[in-house]
């Protein structure tokens, strides 16, 4: 299936897959491409291009990081036609929106001739490149809550160089504090990999963050657990023991940058 | 190979083409309507040179396959030789030296047209975004930007 | 008299009183900006006619070993296929080779890299030959393989040549390095790397061949027509006469152009036009491109040097590898430059080096702008700073000391004369960067961000110095409508180089560059001269511009006298109009000058002729006068470095070149900008890298060049003039010089900024994390 075939022909063109037969959904774009917020729940239509949410008044406040996401997205001409579905379905570590709706708790919903489902975003991705979407399915949306008072989303991404870039290390972080602003009430921390190359939660450091005072201690005691919970690969952009210390230091930096933007300590 | 006939709206003509499914908008640009301002450079989306603005977006024309493009309006260089404000940025770009081998240059002045269209007066930083997907080898992109700048500015709107 | 006419000519005057520096230091618009602004089809690919065939290359799948055999009947019985060509369709000799003949176009049948190409299906339509290529089956005998050059040196390696590993030595013995280490109060010895590095000229590698009159036409993308005419005609088995090359405009070459892989694409072509009797493209796709031509060598080098404690250099001792890969292709050349610059820009007394071009199963190395400069500048300047942190000085007063000024002499023993820029260079740089001051202000810096800042001296000899002759022919005619063509066989592929000569030309015969018209090169038109290498255009070019413009000026300036009657030596020439110095008011358009030349029959064609002045050496010790001139430069950098993740960025990039004279500045920024950016992608981000000889990144998505977004926010150059005695009106190279200096510059300032030591480039996020942690880490007693 092919939306914008930004991730799927130059695969193609390497000689990496060979399909014989494409089906086209990029014009479907009436039914599959919007961006609403009704009820406290976002729903962003499969075909909804990153400059779609790059341009998208609905991303400000603790929703920004989309917009933050999007911006160190690929390139302009890459923006303009890649797709929230395809960036989904491609359940690659190279795809940068994935970490942020992991953090962002998001659900996929799949249609087919037969009806329609929804799924966690987590339990859709399954695999390196491996997804729960049957062979007739399409996925048509993907949603999430609006984070709620005391909750900050941000995103941290780093590469070879600036822009155009698969990335070494990519994650984003959904914090929530109680009304202290220093107790976490819960932690989201999803990475572009975890364990290979697949993108998850980091489900044991979450866990050690729920319910625990947010200080140098308590980072320093995540990072190790984070640093234990990894179990990630070398290939030529970066060994498995640098991304792991990326891993660490961003994880630090996006907890004291929610923080400080809940009025937390940082 | 099945072919199949679509409709490109190309600088303002409908032109039915015939295509393959593995053809891309680039090819049928350049082989079949006779546009070469666009360029050819990695094939895998990751260079710019081949970009046009197609229903107004800059894309990469090597990724996109043509039967994708049905009824869709593709407006490349050849297609604003006459527009002031393209030709305002093409003197700039000679002025100030942005053209060494010229393979990127077709590129970077549709991105270009593409910026003054939406900012009369851009900074260098969004000019550096805006050029941002285009790889330049040549010049180290610093004419380009000033020529962009220079471009941009001094227009009727 | 009007005031206008009058103000036009004393505009005239002032200008006729620059003589002939009347249009030189103007940023004059190149004659072919106006082409590429408007995007017509003059590349090679625009220009395939209708009918035309399609030739897709296959290559190598191992590294080393003999072919058994191959299959080509799936490919032969794929839609759209004609045939598939291999060493036997060769007519002539099977060899595509610049400089020793160890190279064959169709590898047959050993095969020594991955790069090597098996041979060509030809198709009615580019995908039909690519996927009938993907249906060829090989088999291969393997031989062992060896991928490092330091392996490749040793007695009892794999031979991957008959004649063994080594394709060259060289040496350099001046004075006597073992004294000079017993005087040393600190001798230092550290071991550099560099990587491979590939061209990416945006445009690859293309060739199209059209039958005709027993022979073949070939258009290409390509830096030497001639070289390349002849490497066809060999493989044709034509006389060159048959062979007829022109070259297209071409986007971007860098140096790999000039080297095998325009022979092979054009050969290809040539021999599949002149089978089938149809017009034939070959034309490389990024990913061909990136496994097939030629990269920069990988360099291994170590010096060991001694100096006193006052920070005077005695002693440096060098042992130089590079890596080859599997054929020498001008690495022959490329391992004598980086030999001469072992010491850069610094005077050493005892100076003994020894290098090695070594074979390997890499994919081949050649030809890439600065031809070893950039690898024996990044270990010197690496060495340097290494020395002043050992003797507790600082790096800018310890170069300061020991760098080449007029009376001192470098490697080779040449001396440096007034001609010498290095100091006035230095001191643009360190006054705009701020240099002192801040160097002090980040000696003690903690906190997570720091910056640094780094510094790198050059010395570049200028043109084909020890390569061989160095010669270049222009050719200038006047047309009947006043119109001046320009032709040669030296080539414009980005640099404006050949822009820059014909401003020359106009600067001579005082008419203004809009006038003149560029002809392709073209081997039926052109004489030969020499290969487009080496920044080489403007000084050689220039200088053969120079002298056919001179003959066109001494033809017309008579007859301009005899026709505003007036004497021969009171006649100007400026802005295309002639006037008498001594009656203004009387004047002659150049169109009227050239219509009266014609009708009288006065031929309006001249040949420019220069050969530059030998360079003699002596190769048993390395030493005497290698270059005939040199371009001079001095960078400094400053990166800031985020200390939590390694991640860093060039801030500023302050830089000066000493280029004798600049022709047309606005030309000369351009390569200074361009060139300093891809030395910067060199420093930082740069790798073409292989796995058990096969290339993994042969794209621009897995190979990192920079972007817009990757430039550092302040970039100031600097022009200095300090005339060199080869150039026209003084002027040195400039082309390749800026891809030097960034490479040691962003590692100094990394080391300043985080106290990591990056010996090998690129210098990655990684490298200076890991170092980080490693300087951290507890140290075990």
């Amino acid at each position: 299936m092919i939306a914008s075939g930004t991730d799927l022909l130059p695969r193609m063109r390497k000689r990496q897959i060979a399909p014989s037969v494409l089906l086209d959904i990029s014009s479907f774009t009436e039914d599959l491409r919007y961006i609403r917020q009704t009820d406290g729940v976002v729903r962003l239509g499969a075909l909804t291009t990153v400059t779609d949410l790059l341009e998208s008044p609905v991303f400000h406040a603790n929703l920004s990081i989309i917009r933050e996401a999007a911006e160190l997205f690929g390139a302009p001409q890459v923006r303009n036609v890649a797709t929230v579905g395809g960036n989904v379905c491609s359940a690659a570590s190279s795809e940068d929106l994935i970490p942020v709706f992991m953090a962002l708790d998001a659900s996929v919903k799949l249609i087919s001739a037969k009806g329609e489902r929804a799924l966690p975003l987590k339990d859709f991705i399954v695999g390196k490149r491996e997804t729960a979407l049957g062979p007739s399915e399409i996925l048509s949306e993907v949603s999430f809550a609006a984070p709620g008072g005391h909750s900050w989303t941000a995103y941290e991404k780093l590469g070879r160089r600036n822009m155009l870039i698969i990335s070494i290390v990519n994650e984003a972080l959904s914090l929530t504090l109680e009304d202290d602003l220093r107790t976490i009430g819960s932690a989201r921390f999803a990475l572009n990999r975890v364990s290979g190359r697949i993108p998850a939660l980091a489900v044991r450091t979450n866990e050690f963050l729920g319910g625990r005072k947010l200080s140098e201690e308590t980072i320093g005691q995540a990072q190790k657990v984070l640093a234990s919970e990894l179990s990630l690969t070398s290939d030529f952009r970066g060994s498995g023991s640098y991304r792991t210390e990326i891993a660490q230091a961003f994880l630090k930096r996006l907890l004291q940058r929610c923080s400080r933007m809940l009025g937390g300590a940082s | 190979m099945t072919k199949r006939v679509i409709t490109l709206n190309v600088n303002g003509t409908e032109h039915p083409v015939q295509v393959d499914a593995p053809d891309r908008l680039i090819d049928v640009l350049r082989d079949q309507l006779g546009t070469k301002s666009v360029k050819e450079g990695c094939s895998t989306g990751d260079c710019g040179i081949c970009a046009v603005l197609v229903d107004g977006r800059l894309v990469n024309s090597c990724l996109m396959l043509a039967a994708q493009c049905d009824g869709r309006r593709v407006l490349t260089l050849e297609g604003l030789l006459n527009d002031p404000s393209m030709k305002r940025l093409q003197g700039t770009f000679m002025a100030n030296n942005a053209a060494q081998c010229g393979f990127c240059t077709p590129a970077m002045l549709m991105a270009s047209w593409d910026l003054a269209r939406h900012s009369s007066d851009p900074s260098p930083e969004e000019i550096k975004v805006a050029i941002s997907g285009i790889l330049c080898r040549c010049t180290g992109y610093y004419q380009i930007i000033d020529s962009v700048r220079e471009g941009c500015r001094g227009g009727e709107r | 008299m009007s005031e206008q006419v009058s103000q036009l000519i004393d505009s005239l005057r002032a200008k006729a009183e620059r003589g002939e520096l009347l249009y030189i230091g103007e940023n004059v618009v190149r004659v072919d900006s106006l082409e590429k602004v408007l995007g017509n089809p003059v590349y090679t690919a625009d220009l395939i006619p209708r009918g035309t065939v399609y030739a897709k290359l296959f290559h190598s799948a191992v590294p080393h070993g003999v072919i058994r055999g191959m299959d080509l009947g799936g490919a032969k019985a794929h839609p759209g296929v004609l045939g598939v060509l291999t060493s036997r369709d060769i007519p002539g000799l099977n060899e595509s080779s610049a400089v020793l003949p160890d190279r064959q176009l169709f590898a047959d049948p050993v095969v020594r890299s991955t790069a090597d190409i098996l041979g060509a299906v030809i198709a009615e339509s580019s995908p039909a030959a690519a996927d009938a290529a993907a249906k060829i089956r090989v088999e291969y005998d393997p031989l062992p393989a060896i991928f490092d050059p330091l392996e490749a040196l040793k007695p009892d390696a794999v031979k991957i040549h008959p004649k063994g590993n080594i394709a060259r030595q060289m040496k350099i013995r001046k004075g006597d390095v073992e004294e000079g280490f017993s005087k040393s109060d600190i001798i230092l010895e550290k071991t550099y790397r560099t990587q491979f590095q590939d061209a990416t000229p945006l445009e690859p590698e293309m060739g199209l061949a059209i039958p005709e009159d027993g022979g073949v036409r070939v258009i290409g993308s390509m830096q030497s027509p001639h070289h390349t005419q002849a490497a066809v005609a060999k493989v044709l088995k034509l006389p060159p006469q048959k062979v007829r090359v022109i070259q297209a405009v071409t986007g971007g070459a860098f140096g790999p152009k000039s080297d095998e892989t325009p022979y092979d694409v054009c050969s290809t072509a040539a021999l599949a036009a002149v089978k089938y009797r149809r017009p034939v493209f070959c034309g490389l796709d990024r990913e061909d491109s990136m496994v097939m031509h030629t990269k920069r060598h990988p360099f291994v080098i170590t010096h060991k040097t001694g100096v006193s404690k006052d920070g005077t250099l005695i002693a440096d001792e060098s042992k130089i590898v590079g890596d080859t890969g599997a054929y020498a292709s001008l690495g022959v050349f490329v391992i004598v430059r980086a030999t001469f610059h072992t010491v850069g820009a610094y005077e050493v007394p005892n100076v003994k080096a020894d290098s090695f071009l070594v074979y390997t199963d890499n994919t081949y190395t050649g030809s890439l702008r600065g031809f070893g400069g950039p690898q024996a500048i990044f270990a010197i300047e690496s060495q340097m700073e290494e020395l002043a942190r050992r003797l507790g000085m600082d790096p800018l007063e310890f170069r300061m000391r020991n760098m080449l000024v007029p009376g001192k002499r470098n490697a080779t023993s040449a001396l440096m004369d007034e001609s010498c820029g290095l100091p006035q260079c230095l001191e643009k740089v360190v006054a705009s960067s701020g240099y002192r001051e801040k160097a002090a202000r980040y000696r003690n810096q903690t906190g997570s961000v720091r910056r640094g800042l780094g510094l790198a001296l050059l010395m570049h000899g200028n043109s084909l110095g020890p390569e061989g002759n160095d010669y270049g022919a222009v050719h200038i005619e006047v047309l009947s409508d006043g119109s001046v063509s320009v032709g040669s066989g030296l080539t414009e592929y980005g640099t404006g180089a050949i822009s820059g000569m014909m401003q020359v030309a106009s600067s001579i015969l005082g008419v203004p560059l809009s006038r003149f018209k560029l002809e392709r090169p073209d081997t039926s038109k052109h004489r030969e001269s020499g290969p487009t290498v080496a920044s080489r255009v403007v000084v050689i070019g220039g200088n053969a511009s120079k002298q056919a413009a001179e003959k066109l000026r001494e033809k017309l300036l008579p007859l301009a006298a005899e026709m505003l009657k007036a004497r021969v030596d009171d006649v100007a020439l400026a802005d295309g109009i002639a006037f008498d110095r001594r009656k203004p008011s009387q004047t002659l358009t150049w169109d009227s000058l050239v219509t009266e030349a014609y009708r009288r029959g006065i031929s309006l064609k001249e040949d420019g002729f220069f050969m530059a002045p030998p360079a003699p050496w002596d190769q048993e010790v390395g030493q005497g006068t290698p270059y005939v001139q040199y371009t001079w430069g001095a960078l400094v950098t400053e990166v800031e470095v985020d200390m939590e993740t390694g991640y860093y960025k060039v801030v500023g990039v302050h830089v000066a070149y000493d280029v004798g004279k600049a022709v047309n500045p606005g030309g000369v920024l351009g390569q200074i900008y361009g060139g300093t950016v891809q030395g910067l992608g060199y420093a930082m981000m740069e790798e073409l890298l292989h796995k058990d000889g096969a290339v993994v990144n042969p794209n621009l998505g897995d190979y990192y060049i920079p972007t817009s977004m990757d430039i550092p926010a302040e970039f100031k150059a600097f022009i200095v003039e300090v005339p060199g005695p080869l150039g026209p009106f003084g002027a040195k190279i400039i082309a390749e010089p800026p891809i030097v200096l960034p490479g040691p510059a962003v590692r100094n300032a990394v080391l300043n900024a985080t106290g990591v030591s990056v010996d090998d480039l690129p210098v990655t996020s990684e490298k200076v994390l890991m170092g980080m942690k490693l300087m951290q880490a507890p140290r075990q007693s």
